[in-house]
């Protein structure tokens, strides 16, 4: 076991920002690179004629799952050193909901808009300022509402863990469905592309 | 709405390419990627050096600026989203593709589209911060983790963007 | 007729099917991660049934009783310098990697019995229910078995009760010392005798072990939020 190597003591913090720096270049060429640096692109996700956001995020998501899941078998990846955001379960339910309005509202998310405005999109820029005062508002509100945001405390559980299902049954689910939902929104975007 | 083909790159194949970045970091540092966290450091910082006691009586910033020790915007979320906007230009770049425009649907107009894309933003934000991450964070990176909140999140992100399409479609369509 | 090639994404898709279906025979290791029973746990160190005093340990090993285990949890350093007769190094770092049977009798000790106390909750969320600790750990040793005190003002009775701890303490090569020796040098006492072996009959030899594996290096302290 002797990944990941930040945790197995390969670097240091100081190197970890330049590590950080390199992974983000390669996040961001990527994700110009499928068009996401633009809202319109984006957007088109939520009309149903461009399926993209559905065929790279979740290609994505597959990709470097088999990978964690290939690793660790073999035992090149410590799994169990990889840091898993803890799950609150409903603030992230609710999270999720105006996550989702706001993405159609402002046609980014926040990883996206940056990938916009470095690639001259006024939108872009004006919609990371908007996260900015979002956060500012949702800093003074805190106090207010922190009971909410830290309930439903489940700690760092998985869908096998909490499904009581073995990990690599749940990969597998998760390749079928990704697969059939990809067959399936192409079937879509030529649906609504023949209609209009 | 037709509109001239640019030529992007195969989803899946992008798709691809951002898998391995993510396994990347996973075998790399034991993390994911991540934005809405780069934000939150870097607005506790510029708070702090405007107004800092308001800063650091305040519980949200003060998790993000610690215990002095370390900058604010010594964060590794800060540096991943510098090399985002450094890659996505650098992508941009090679396409053909960066140009100072205001993306935006037909019918719509400069102002309403600046107007809406601040006002996403700030809901995007507190969408956020109460799911402790945004489609980077918890989509991509709790998803390829089988992360049970992650997997909720991503669904509602769905089901609310779904949701809010009919009532936007002015500023798309 | 020739069979149309598949298109890139159909091949893709292949390809992603097939990993699939392998992922179903996987076993992503993560660690010996445990589930606690906290109430249960909770109980159990509320009745404090796991703790035996060093004047008991004391007792099995003058006995020569060999159905359990004495690990000391400190540094190879510090058990080098002094440590319990009979007893087995195992830093609490590689407690976790150790290998013990699950129903093997342990008793642990520490410096103080912190470290101790907390090995205990390690080695029963991986399963093992026979883990004690010494009380007081290895101070608690010192005090109570080497160098015990005779009680002030004792009569004839309690003087000869004393002589069986005294010669316990005498077995492990360490001293009685009065009420006045102790009130004039409360903390540390004398000196720890170098690697104490016993003059009487030998203990019995406990085979050590074969190494445990080499654990990770532990992960840098954060002062700030993990975040997305």
């Amino acid at each position: 076991m002797m990944t990941p190597l930040y945790k197995y003591g390969f670097f240091g913090d100081e190197m970890s920002l330049l590590v950080a720096f390199a992974l983000g270049i390669g996040f961001g060429f990527f994700l110009e690179r499928a068009g996401f640096g633009s809202a319109r692109k984006l957007a088109a996700q939520f009309y149903l004629y461009d399926m993209s956001v559905f065929k790279v995020m979740f290609t994505a998501i597959v990709t470097a799952m088999l990978g964690v899941t290939y690793l660790g078998w073999i035992g090149w990846l410590d799994l169990g050193q990889v840091y898993l955001v803890p799950t609150f379960l409903r603030p992230q339910i609710l999270g999720g909901l105006v996550l989702g309005v706001g993405f159609v509202i402002g046609g980014y998310c926040p990883g996206t808009s940056v990938a916009s405005l470095a690639t001259g999109r006024i939108d872009g820029l004006v919609y990371a300022l908007g996260i900015f005062a979002g956060t500012f508002v949702y800093a003074e509100v805190y106090p207010a509402i922190k009971d909410f945001v830290n309930s439903d405390s489940m700690g760092q559980v998985t869908l096998p863990e909490v499904l009581e299902i073995p990990w690599g049954l749940v990969v597998f689910a998760v390749v079928i469905i990704a697969v059939a939902g990809f067959w399936g929104a192409t079937a879509v975007e030529r649906w609504i592309g023949g209609k209009s | 709405m037709m509109q001239p083909r640019r030529p992007y790159m195969n989803p899946y194949l992008a798709g691809m390419g951002l898998g391995l970045v993510l396994l990347a970091a996973f075998v790399i540092m034991g993390r994911g990627l991540g934005a809405s966290g780069a934000f939150s450091s870097t607005m506790s910082w510029l708070v702090n050096a405007v107004a800092p006691e308001h800063a650091q009586a305040n519980e949200y910033f003060q998790g993000y600026l610690g215990d002095g020790s370390t900058h604010p915007l010594k964060a590794w979320l800060v540096f991943e989203v510098i090399g985002v906007a450094t890659g996505a230009l650098l992508s941009g770049l090679l396409a053909g593709r960066v140009h100072i425009t205001v993306e935006k649907g037909p019918r719509a107009s400069t102002a309403a589209r600046l107007l809406c894309a601040f006002a996403g933003g700030m809901l995007m934000a507190f969408g956020a911060h109460l799911a402790r991450g945004c489609t980077s964070g918890q989509a991509l990176t709790g998803g390829a983790l089988l992360n049970v909140g992650s997997w909720a999140f991503m669904i509602m992100v769905f089901v609310g963007g779904y949701a809010a399409a009919w009532f936007m479609r002015w500023q798309w369509r | 007729m020739r069979r149309p090639a598949l298109t890139l994404n159909q091949k893709l898709a292949a390809v992603a099917l097939v990993l699939g279906v392998g992922a179903l025979f996987s076993q992503p290791h993560r660690g010996p991660v445990v589930k606690l029973d906290t109430r249960e746990l909770a109980m159990i160190v509320e009745k404090e049934v796991d703790h035996v005093t060093p004047a008991e340990l004391a007792a099995w090993i003058v006995e020569g009783r060999t159905d359990y285990r004495l690990l000391d949890l400190r540094s190879e350093s510090e058990f080098a310098a002094y440590h319990v007769p009979t007893a087995e190094n195992v830093p609490v770092s590689a407690l976790p990697d150790f290998p013990l049977l699950p129903n093997e009798k342990v008793v642990l000790y520490s410096e103080g019995g912190i470290h101790a106390a907390q090995a205990w909750f390690l080695l029963r969320a991986q399963g093992h229910t026979a883990v004690y600790t010494v009380l007081g750990g290895l101070d608690g040793w010192k005090d109570e078995v080497l160098f015990p005190v005779v009680p002030a003002g004792a009569g004839p009775q309690e003087l000869a009760r004393f002589e069986r701890t005294a010669a316990v303490a005498r077995f492990f090569g360490g001293t009685p010392r009065t009420a006045s020796d102790a009130a004039a040098a409360p903390d540390g006492g004398p000196q720890i005798p170098a690697l104490a072996t016993p003059a009487a009959p030998e203990l019995p030899r406990l085979v050590p072990p074969a190494p445990g594996r080499a654990s990770p290096v532990s992960a840098p302290k954060k002062k700030k939020k993990e975040g997305c």
